[in-house]
């Protein structure tokens, strides 16, 4: 992938497979994922009992009304990329909360000594056959939620459910089996401090780039992805290539880089928590001002929305890789070759619809003059591509995942467009799969590779100690 | 006790007792349970707010679902308007408010509430059908049957006593106020509370959302 | 005793013509819903019957019924009729009192039994010595004279349902012929008063065919009582217009307007008033100007006030829903705290465990 951006710079000679190769490569690693999975560890009574009990400690007054609220008016089929990719009846979004539904009838509601009459008591079974539902076939994108009359948010209950599934052991076995790496190791995929030096050197060395590794003070303090350091050394470079171009103080710390969050992708809160935790204490230690997220969907939400955390009392903004790349931009900072041929954009449900960076990338677009064309349905109305929330990992979603990615094939074919542009490695892998998968004839490119490719050489001499540390 | 006076008397007042106690029961029995705190950083800081407008943004699907939404909307529109009117507008209706609440208003002409009765009762068919024709977009239980059933018959019953079809005119009456004093105490306990519902549970997301800036 | 006079004989002395009595007897029949050529034939039986004997029972009354049938602005055919027929025992109309009243009363009895009607208004005190007649309770006195009687007629909305002395509270624990005497066949012609013509109608019938006349669930001659007024009612287009008088002297009273607002009862009564109408034919309650209030309906007293409108819900004020209102917020409220302690509960286990 992105061959154009390796011909804008012939000096070098690329370090790193392309993103095509990447997918390939990780395709594999996940393969393993399953039988890395772990077993499990409790009595189904127990499993059974902490469930229940994970929804009655998650459920407040939003979610009681949500689940009150629904009217089966079945709009929400309309939106969901699933239903609309399978018409088959249990991937209506609404069903996604009959358990959970069910659970709070019997446990939490006003009448809940009637519901415990007339309803059936909730089984473990129950909550293995939810599992397709809460999470094969839900993204968490929340666009079920734009057409809802009552506007509920069938993507929070999800998540909820999905906290009871972690309690239940219930969560798919790549999920689970990364939860537990994360939880046990503090690493995905091994991304482990030692890989990141790893791959710090190997920008260093190969591309020559230099990455501010672990530097005591900085402004900006940005972080990496499992994604860019076992794979895609791309990513990573290209990032570093900014931070330097735009001589920001920014600094890599090995004690707080990773954005992959499996805690919030399998639902568990306590691991989503401990997972953020370090990374906010490294960022206030080194004095940062801005937190930069890579580009990394969930991280968004793992981080800039993570309700748990009171992030207006910290000393320092998180911004997701894009909105970082399109304040820059929008202050003029930021100065791209253009960028030649239509392009449409595509809106992580993560950052988008759920996180509310939508100009900023479009900043980036504009600042590189690309001839943007929205698709019919963009920004809150976006489609999800079908692989976020972790679903892009689950070879049970395969299907779910293929075929609701034609509907995203459809929207980008509709605009004209040559190349897509996204900006969350989830979203991206996705892609890649459907577009080889499909024989697609578009492009897509990383929204952070893309800026790095684009950068205006002859500018950045005269730019700040950064890139003459890194020369 | 003939129908009428059990439908006029006891029945109609043990539903509106039902519902009223029904209401308050399940609203506060939901609405005082705990509130979860979204604590981080707000997108702006006063951008919260703006999520009220979702409780009125939301009355008409946005024009990216248009197409798919139409005959579900529409239908369901004509239907709580001319169901509405025809609760607050016809004479009887109105003199039935009046005893309870003392309040009275000038009420439509006869034909025109024969008419949006009429009007309703066919949207009601309308939406059944499509709910029976489209089984996988609707997911229907059988409260869903159950409502329906529960809010036909008041309009089924009014609009034949009205015309003075079917059974006699106090028989008809009274079965149109039990099916009413059924719809009453119905209400509280099933999806019939959408009727409160839609206003926090629009609200909520709308904050939800516009607290990471984003319009829903 | 001069012979038995007939019918025919009795009118032609008093003056009635032919065709006055053959128009009597077509109007009683069309009303009654028998076929038109029946009129000759029931004009000669009716000529040619005999007085039948009429014992006429008064208990718990106020003496309207009769009145109504007595008090008609000018001789009619219908009382006339009335004159016919031998009664032989009526507390306000007889001669005899009394010792001799009573007696007059057991030979009549003696004389016609199993052929003689008993009428009846008037409801029944079930409790003792509320209304007692020649040293006998009403009660006593009906099952003794209904015990040979060939058939009850009850006249009047009292002896039919229990009328107004059966209205709330119902101090005498008043009660209806019907649910005294239950092995007579029994005519009910209610009215606060009924109508004359309904009452002669019915013993008419009786004279001419030998039968009672059919009748609906309330033991009503669904001749006289089959129809609503509300549907006979010459206001019903200013109903369907949605015109309605809003008290008795606005513009609506006087335009005439629909009287539904200001209590009228019409749409759950049944009687001939809006067709037949009262006075030869000469008005009924609305059209004098007051809604109607039901009077032939069982019950009409406790049916809502006769000013409250059909339609008001009839419990009273809504203080019961505000009360309801409390105790649902109060449940609701404890609900909500307890599934609250349930969730802290569970919050402080699972720290426990950890």
């Amino acid at each position: 992938m992105s061959t154009a951006a390796t011909q804008a710079n012939p000096s070098q000679t690329p370090v790193f497979p392309s993103f095509a190769e990447v997918y390939q490569g990780l395709a594999g690693q996940i393969g393993m994922l399953r039988e890395m999975a772990p077993a499990p560890t409790k009595s189904d009574e127990q499993r059974l009992k902490g469930a229940v009990d994970t929804l009655i400690e998650e459920t407040n007054a939003d979610e009681a009304v949500w689940l009150e609220s629904c009217i089966h008016c079945g709009q929400c089929t309309n939106a969901c990329h699933y239903f609309q990719a399978t018409g088959e009846a249990k991937y209506a979004p609404m069903r996604k909360m009959d358990l959970y539904r069910r659970v709070y009838q019997r446990e939490i509601s006003p009448m809940r000594w009637w519901h415990r009459l007339v309803s059936k008591p909730v089984k473990l079974s129950d909550f293995e056959e939810a599992s397709e539902l809460i999470y094969d076939s839900c993204s968490e994108c929340g666009r079920c939620t734009m057409v809802c009359p009552m506007g509920i948010d069938t993507a929070s209950l999800v998540h909820h459910m999905r906290s009871a599934m972690v309690a239940a052991e219930l969560v798919p076995p790549e999920l689970a089996a990364l939860r537990m790496e994360q939880k046990n190791m503090g690493t995905v995929f091994g991304s482990s401090p030692d890989a990141l030096k790893k791959m710090v050197d190997t920008i260093r060395e190969q591309a020559g780039v230099e990455i501010p590794l672990d530097k005591d003070k900085a402004d900006v303090m940005v972080l990496s992805s499992a994604v860019d350091l076992v794979a895609n050394g791309n990513g990573l470079l290209a990032t570093a290539k900014i931070m330097n171009h735009l001589g920001v103080d920014w600094t890599i710390r090995s004690d707080g880089f990773e954005s992959a969050n499996f805690g919030l992708l399998s639902g568990d809160m306590s691991l989503w928590k401990h997972q953020v935790d370090p990374i906010i204490e490294a960022a206030q230690k080194v004095g940062a001002k801005t937190l930069v997220i890579a580009e990394c969907g969930h991280a968004y939400p793992a981080l800039r929305w993570n309700p748990m955390l009171s992030s207006g009392e910290l000393p320092f903004e998180m911004m997701y890789m894009s909105e970082f790349l399109g304040k820059q931009a929008k202050a003029g900072k930021l100065r791209l070759t253009p960028f030649d041929g239509k392009v449409t954009f595509h809106d992580p449900c993560k950052t988008g619809r759920r996180g509310g960076a939508f100009d900023e990338p479009r900043a980036v677009l504009a600042a590189m003059d690309a001839d943007l064309v929205e698709m019919p349905a963009n920004k809150e109305y976006n489609w999800c591509c079908g692989g976020g929330a972790g679903i892009f990992l689950l070879e049970d979603a395969t299907r779910l995942r293929d075929e609701s990615f034609k509907i995203k094939i459809r929207e980008v074919n509709d605009t004209g467009a040559e190349s897509v542009v996204v900006s969350c490695a989830s979203c991206r892998l996705n892609f890649e799969s459907g577009r080889q998968k499909n024989n697609w004839d578009k492009q897509v490119h990383s929204l952070v590779e893309l800026v790095a490719d684009h950068l205006i050489d002859d500018e950045t001499a005269t730019k700040g100690q950064a890139r003459g540390a890194a020369a | 006790m003939s129908l009428l006076e059990f439908a006029r008397g006891p029945a109609i007042h043990a539903a509106l007792i039902i519902m009223v106690a029904g209401f308050a029961l399940r609203l506060l029995g939901v609405l005082v349970l705990t509130r979860g705190a979204d604590m981080s950083r707000p997108r702006d800081a006063f951008g919260n707010f703006k999520g009220y407008r979702t409780v009125f943004s939301r009355a008409w699907p946005a024009g990216e679902f248009t197409t798919t939404t139409r005959y579900q909307t529409v239908v369901a529109y004509v239907f709580h308007i001319a169901l509405l009117l025809v609760i607050v507008g016809i004479v009887p209706h109105i003199e039935f408010i009046q005893s309870l609440t003392g309040l009275s208003w000038p009420a439509m002409p006869n034909f025109l509430g024969v008419a949006l009765g009429t009007i309703a009762l066919a949207s009601l068919f309308a939406l059944i059908f499509r709910r029976l024709a489209k089984p996988a977009i609707y997911n229907s239980t059988v409260g869903d049957y159950v409502a329906w059933v529960v809010v036909a018959l008041p309009l089924l019953t009014g609009l034949m006593a009205f015309a003075h079809v079917g059974l006699r005119y106090e028989t008809m009456l009274a079965l149109h106020i039990l099916s009413s004093a059924l719809l009453f105490a119905y209400m509280p306990f099933s999806k019939l509370m959408h009727a409160f519902w839609f206003i926090f549970s629009r609200a909520q997301s709308g904050l939800a959302y516009a607290h990471k800036g984003v319009r829903i | 005793m001069p012979s038995e006079p007939t019918l025919g004989g009795l009118l032609h002395s008093q003056g009635v013509s032919r065709r006055a009595f053959l128009k009597f007897c077509s109007t009683t029949a069309s009303l009654m819903a028998l076929p038109a050529g029946i009129a000759p034939a029931m004009a000669e039986a009716l000529a040619s019957a005999r007085r039948p004997s009429v014992i006429w029972l008064s208990f718990q009354e106020c003496t309207g019924c009769t009145e109504a049938l007595t008090r008609s602005h000018a001789p009619t055919i219908e009382n006339l009729l009335f004159n016919f027929v031998s009664l032989d025992y009526h507390h306000t109309l007889q001669a005899a009192a009394g010792d001799a009243a009573e007696r007059a009363l057991e030979e009549a009895m003696h004389a016609n039994k199993g052929k003689y009607l008993v009428l009846v208004d008037g409801s029944i005190p079930l409790m003792e010595y509320c209304s007692t007649v020649a040293g006998h309770s009403n009660k006593e006195s009906l099952e003794h004279v209904c015990a040979d009687a060939a058939a009850v007629i009850n006249i009047g909305t009292c002896s039919a349902y229990g009328g107004i002395p059966m209205a709330k509270p119902n101090p005498t624990n008043a009660v209806a012929t019907g649910d005294i005497i239950k092995d007579k066949p029994i005519v009910n012609v209610p009215g606060c008063p009924p109508m004359p013509l309904a009452i002669t109608g019915v013993i008419a019938q009786y004279l001419t065919m030998g039968k009672l006349p059919e009748l609906d669930h309330l033991g009503r001659p669904v001749a006289f009582f089959g129809e609503n007024i509300h549907d006979r009612c010459y206001r019903r287009p200013f109903y369907d217009r949605g015109e309605f008088a809003e008290t008795f002297d606005d513009e609506g009273a006087r335009k005439g307007w629909c009287l539904y607002k200001l209590g009228c009862k019409a749409p759950i009564a049944y009687n001939a008033c809006a067709h037949v109408k009262w006075n030869n034919g000469v008005s009924f309650p609305i059209q004098s100007g007051h809604g109607c209030i039901g009077c032939s309906e069982p019950r009409f007293w406790d049916m809502g006030g006769v000013y409250d409108s059909v339609a008001k819900g009839n419990f009273g004020d809504g203080a019961k829903l505000g009360a309801a209102a409390i105790a649902g917020a109060a449940a609701g409220a404890s609900a909500a705290y307890l599934a609250r302690r349930k969730k802290t509960e569970i919050a402080e286990g699972a720290h426990g465990d950890e």
